[in-house]
């Protein structure tokens, strides 16, 4: 999810091309390639400028519909909609051959990560093991970390553990209730799935969210080949 | 300029000009297909192409013209001029082919997005969702429709944004 907008030019996007899996767009403006995953141009006149990142969410309709009442949905193109792929398009992509392949730390290669690049460093942690915890303490580089499933059980959220005026950055604990999803150790205030305080002594602070790219391991590791993994930290059942 | 052989000047130029044409026009379609291992340094050679192909074959078919005009200021029979002017149509048939990008058609645009309200969307409620909140306006991006569209060039509250998956 990119802002169209560099130097003041609206760009409009075409897909046009394959690289190693991730797609290729070209810009009707100015003729330019850009690389899906990256937001960096590879060739024309913007060759190495990146776009900008817009923060999203990736999350199930029914989530996204309580937070946001009012939000807006874009419909399904009708004259496509009957040839669009079945819930389960994940399931079938993953049986799919793919032509880069780094076989580390036991990885398949459309095994999906949630990548997160900040802090200096890159992680990918494995999207059924944090399914399977629905709350992880973990870091990104030096920085504490948070990931949380939402009470849908699909969702997931990464936030930094940094509250100013609570040192160390504390851990935090499910608990399943009406509102709060989440209590942190420090105050035992309770929060929710935004990343907010609802109760306790922490009210009203909210948790810094922390971008994140949904991606297939291969395709992630090549473009973050220093990236470290989150495999779970209990053994698969 | 006056030559014995016209004929077989026209036809090493012609092949020459027709390779050239052909081989910018499925250079890049070979390298950029799906399912195929984009090496490091060719993906650049085809970016390449994609942007100065333009003058390539802009060279190509006015050396073809420029070929006929003087083919043709030689050689009377018509069967041979036939032949020459259809040679000069294969290497323009390259040059217009050149102007459509087949993954650009292959990947079914989606075109300008069309937006209903969350509460008449008929969304299933396990359905997942790309959202965005841009200066408090929330949009969300089914997935379904992302992963076979994988671009909507939208704008929400002002600010033109890329939707990609």
């Amino acid at each position: 999810m990119w802002r169209s907008t560099i130097d003041g030019l609206r760009l409009t996007f075409h897909l046009a091309g394959i690289n190693n899996q991730n797609f290729l767009m070209r810009d009707e403006e100015t003729g330019s390639y850009w690389q899906q995953i990256s937001g960096r141009a590879v060739s024309g006149p913007m060759a190495g400028r990146t776009l900008t990142l817009m923060p999203s969410d990736e999350l199930s309709f029914k989530l996204w519909k309580a937070e946001e009442p009012q939000g807006t949905v874009v419909k399904d193109v009708a004259a496509y909609a009957r040839e669009y792929s079945p819930e389960n398009w994940d399931v079938e992509m993953a049986k799919e051959r793919t032509v880069l392949s780094f076989r580390e730390h036991g990885m398949k290669q459309r095994d999906i990560v949630m990548g997160v690049q900040a802090f200096g460093a890159s992680r990918a942690f494995r999207y059924d093991a944090l399914l399977r915890e629905k709350l992880v303490m973990d870091h990104v580089g030096l920085e504490p970390v948070m990931l949380a499933v939402g009470p849908d059980g699909a969702s997931i959220r990464i936030f930094r553990r940094h509250i100013s005026g609570v040192d160390p950055a504390p851990d935090f604990y499910r608990v399943d209730g009406q509102e709060a999803l989440f209590i942190d150790a420090a105050t035992g205030s309770g929060w929710n799935f935004q990343g907010c305080a609802i109760s306790g002594k922490l009210q009203g602070t909210c948790l810094e969210r922390v971008e994140t790219v949904k991606d297939y391991w291969f395709d992630w590791r090549n473009y973050h080949p220093d990236t470290s993994i989150f495999a779970g930290t209990r053994a698969a059942h | 300029m006056k030559t014995q052989r016209p004929g077989w000047f026209f036809l090493l130029f012609w092949l020459a000009a027709g390779a050239v044409a052909w081989a910018l026009l499925i250079y890049p379609i070979y390298v950029i297909r799906p399912f195929r291992y984009q090496g490091p340094r060719e993906l650049p050679i085809a970016l390449a192409v994609l942007r100065y192909r333009p003058i390539g074959m802009i060279l190509a078919v006015a050396g073809m013209l420029a070929a006929v005009v003087w083919y043709w200021r030689m050689e009377h029979r018509k069967w041979r001029r036939f032949f020459s002017a259809v040679a000069v149509v294969t290497v323009g048939v390259a040059a217009v082919l050149s102007r459509v990008n087949i993954y650009e058609l292959m990947f079914h645009p989606a075109g300008k997005p069309v937006i209903t309200a969350a509460a008449e969307s008929k969304l299933d409620g396990g359905e997942m969702v790309i959202a965005v909140k841009v200066n408090g306006a929330a949009r969300a991006y089914p997935i379904r429709s992302m992963s076979y569209h994988h671009i909507y060039n939208d704008v929400v509250a002002g600010e033109p944004i890329v939707a990609t998956y």
